[in-house]
């Protein structure tokens, strides 16, 4: 690449998450360090070994989304992310519009698909009563091939939904990298704008996996943590204690805008996204190395992709899910990137007060790290009581930070072995 | 000036073929592979045909047992092609004979981009027993749970298992992802792989696509929606009635050409430019006019730094939809008007891979020019007299130049164009 690549500006943000179901009463909760962990409502886990989630809470839809034929296409996470969309782009104060439709892009990390239980319920009652799968009865037996459900079950279903609300007609991808979706899809966005296909992109992401299929696959795998009698503690990143991570659902969604035409219109900048890191770990499916091998490289990269230096990072919106391996392996990855810069840097995981997002959690932390920047406060990481001496950095405990930020990264790694890492900076430090 | 980037490997599978040279030999004789389905017995089916790869194990296809029970059909496809792309390149066999620090360097700075499909119905099928056995009450399913469902139920399911498996098996670190997008994921895969080498962030990438949408209940949805022949998959005729789903995957390493020349890897084509747009009216809908793959097209050879007269042949999407074939004429002849180059397509042969086809008629489009040749639409009796004149043809054209477009179209109203270049020499 020759010269600077084009700088990119966040002008809007759209949040529904465990703690809120917008920007401001999510911002809010975080700051008065208000859990969203509660016994799950969605159905009746009371059989399940971990009968606890982060549930979004009185989410009506239809008080955002007046479209009720497009909310038949709509999961529940695809739902949550049109609501996201429509307040990031509210927020931002500009919308696909005429021409210039063609240079609006959208990306998004979409949580995993497929039949809801419901659907395959009423396949396994028609095609396989014995528990063996009978194809051919799916032909008869007045089984409903709903189109609908085919339509919801596909992968790009949700970004579908958003082009076609919103009138975007660039560049669209919708991208799967597990808990790393969201993040991806952010800093893909990024890129977007910097190599000129896009000038403005919707990107983000969104996932609800607080169904029984969701619960069950994160169960059998002995992920979470089971301390049902304790949900607003159950989540403790960093915590000597910790005992897997809480399931979460919600949507986060940005505006993004090439830096120079925000300015002009007098946009609001909450941040520059700055740098954009990304590595594969190919170590196991579940896991980093020990060393931080694989984040280590997806932070150096964001660094070097925003041109700051290690020093100017204040804040760090860890990945920090509170399971034993990654919260280790993070703090190892985060000494070896900064060394004695390390303990400057406040760190905290947001996911002690909603949990888990999985594939909406990068773009939701990647808004939050535009909201610390911008009110200048970092929020806390809750339920750190017992610090883990091998997680020995600068958490934020007890009370939020008033602190000024220049560069803020957000983590996000996931299973499969994808790294994210995101830089934003302050946009005071840009004009300077 | 941002970094040239070549083609140093390639796999592909399919119905028609385990590599690309036994592909392009079923494509250049005309003799299709879309038989009667065989993974279940589909003879009453109002849709019976597909492209699926015949009498397929597919846990022959990739060595490592331990490997077999996390990864389903499509996965083992994807894994198969990629394992060929990277053979073709020598690139393993080269970075193992460095130094330790420099094959830490070389894994870092090989990224890996995987398109994937529509995903699996069957995988779900898993929990039919503990459905049986809950019979509708939720707190016995949670308590039956752990005793009935394999542990591993989440990772054989996650859509990433391409990319996270060819990273362990090759070490492989770079940057990467995983596009979700229907048809157009594979060759989205290939656009953002060129992207982060002409950007500097890896010096060599994979681009996976992968599918494996043959499945009793992806078949009947499919059909419901109408998108599906009773009879065959024949594109730009007049007589065709609907697309079939094939099975497949291929793979591209792409690398920057000065990495190429310093370990003196093999070339065998350029990644000129890539255009990506969607026509945001829904999942299903394909606007009449195609105004958004004209679009594409435009931005592709807008990227590619070339104009229409330059392109040598078109592969179409060609998916033999009434609707999808008729505004993929109009598309194409609105950016090269009067002097539209050969066009053909692939799909008869092999029928709709989804996800994959984007970059399997990558591969072949990159061998055909290598030989010189067009291929034609061995399916084709009657041009359909609303399509413009296309030119494509039942026979062998010859390409106007080394220069192919590649176009695509999925869900979403996503539509892509690749434009690639093949390299001189002879024919492999």
């Amino acid at each position: 690449m020759t010269g600077r690549p084009r700088r990119v500006a966040i002008t809007g943000l759209g949040l529904v998450t465990p703690v809120g179901n917008d920007v401001a009463a999510t911002w809010h909760a975080l700051l008065a360090g208000r859990s969203g962990v509660a016994p799950i409502t969605h159905f009746d886990a009371s059989g399940f070994p971990v009968r606890i989630a982060a549930e979004v809470k009185e989410f009506d839809p239809r008080q955002t989304i007046e479209d009720r034929k497009l909310l038949k296409f709509a999961t529940r996470s695809h739902v949550l992310g049109l609501a996201a969309a429509e307040e990031a782009l509210r927020d931002a104060g500009i919308r696909p519009e005429g021409r210039d439709a063609t240079r609006w892009a959208c990306v998004v990390g979409s949580g995993k698909t497929g039949l809801g239980i419901g659907e395959l319920e009423e396949v396994r009652r028609h095609c396989a009563p014995d528990g063996h799968f009978h194809p051919d009865r799916l032909l008869t037996d007045g089984f409903a091939m709903d189109p609908l459900a085919f339509c919801r079950s596909q992968t790009c279903a949700g970004l579908s939904l958003l082009l076609q609300r919103f009138g975007i007609r660039g560049y669209a991808s919708s991208v799967h990298t597990a808990c790393a979706s969201g993040s991806q899809a952010v800093g893909t966005a990024m890129k977007l704008i910097r190599r000129g296909t896009a000038d403005c992109v919707l990107a983000g992401g969104f996932d609800s996996m607080i169904d029984p299929i969701g619960l069950a696959s994160f169960c059998l795998l002995g992920a979470l943590s089971t301390d049902n009698e304790t949900p607003e503690r159950a989540s403790r990143p960093f915590d000597a204690t910790r005992n897997g991570f809480v399931l979460g659902e919600g949507a986060g969604l940005l505006v993004l805008e090439a830096w120079d035409a925000a300015r002009r219109r007098g946009a609001r900048i909450y941040a520059e996204l700055a740098g954009d890191g990304n590595s594969l770990s190919s170590y196991r499916i579940t896991d980093s190395h020990p060393s931080g091998d694989g984040p280590i490289q997806a932070m150096r990269q964001a660094l070097a992709s925003a041109g700051v230096l290690p020093e100017e990072v204040d804040y760090l919106n860890a990945h920090g899910t509170s399971t034993l391996m990654n919260d280790k392996s993070e703090c190892a990855a985060v000494r070896a990137v900064f060394g004695s810069h390390a303990g400057q840097i406040g760190v905290s995981s947001t996911k002690s007060l909603m949990g888990h997002l999985i594939a909406g959690a990068g773009a939701v932390e990647a808004a939050l790290c535009a909201l610390a920047i911008h009110h200048g406060v970092l929020p806390v990481n809750a339920n750190l009581t017992a610090p883990d001496p091998e997680c020995d950095l600068d958490f934020v405990r007890g009370q939020p930070r008033v602190r000024r930020i220049r560069v803020a990264l957000s983590n996000s790694f996931g299973f499969g072995g994808s790294n994210s890492c995101l830089a934003l900076r302050n946009p005071d430090e840009v004009d300077v | 000036m941002s970094a040239r980037v070549v083609v140093a490997g390639r796999g592909a599978i399919c119905a028609a073929g385990k590599s690309p040279g036994e592909i392009w030999d079923a494509v250049r004789t005309g003799r299709p592979a879309i038989r009667p389905i065989q993974q279940w017995d589909a003879s009453g089916w109002p849709t019976s045909l597909a492209g699926e790869i015949a009498g397929l194990d597919p846990r022959a296809l990739v060595d490592d047992r331990k490997l077999h029970k996390l990864l389903q059909r499509s996965d083992l496809l994807g894994l198969y092609a990629a394992d060929r792309a990277l053979d073709e390149s020598g690139f393993v066999a080269y970075r193992d004979a460095l130094d330790p620090p420099a094959v830490a360097a070389a894994n870092d700075r090989t990224g890996v981009y995987v398109g994937m499909g529509g995903g699996s119905y069957q995988n779900e099928y898993e929990f039919f027993p503990l459905l049986t056995t809950a019979n509708g009450d939720l707190a016995t399913f949670g308590r039956e749970l752990a005793a009935t469902v394999n542990p591993m139920w989440l990772l054989r399911s996650m859509p990433n298992n391409v990319l996270c498996h060819i990273g362990i098996r090759h070490g492989l670190k770079g940057p990467n992802a995983c596009l979700t997008n229907h048809s157009v994921s594979g060759s989205l895969a290939v656009a953002e792989a060129a992207a982060a080498l002409r950007a500097g962030e890896a010096d060599r990438a994979l681009a996976v696509g992968h599918d494996a949408p043959v499945e009793p209940q992806m078949v009947l949805y499919y059909h419901q929606l109408g998108l599906l022949s009773a009879e065959g998959l024949w594109p730009f005729d007049a007589r065709r009635s609907g697309s079939l789903l094939g099975e497949g995957a291929a793979a591209l390493l792409l690398e920057t050409e000065r990495a190429a020349v310093a370990r003196q890897g093999r070339v065998f084509g350029e990644f000129l430019g890539s255009g990506c747009t969607t026509e945001a009216e829904g999942l299903l809908a394909i606007r009449a006019d195609g105004d958004g793959l004209a679009s594409a097209i435009a931005l592709a050879l807008d990227d590619a730094e070339m104009h229409p007269a330059e392109v040598g042949m078109i592969v179409a999407h060609g998916s033999a939809t009434r609707q999808s074939d008729a505004s993929e004429a109009l598309a194409i002849r609105r950016v090269f008007g009067a002097t539209t180059p050969p066009v053909t397509a692939f799909k008869w042969a092999f029928g709709h891979p989804l996800a994959a086809s984007g970059i399997l008629d990558s591969v072949l489009a990159l061998v055909a020019l290598r030989h010189g040749v067009v291929p034609g639409v061995a399916t084709l009796r009657e041009l359909d007299p609303d399509l413009e004149s296309l030119p494509v043809s039942a026979r062998p054209q010859a390409p106007r130049s080394d220069v192919a477009l590649v176009l695509n179209r999925g869900f979403s109203g996503c539509n892509t164009a690749l434009v690639l270049r093949a390299a001189a020499g002879q024919a492999p």
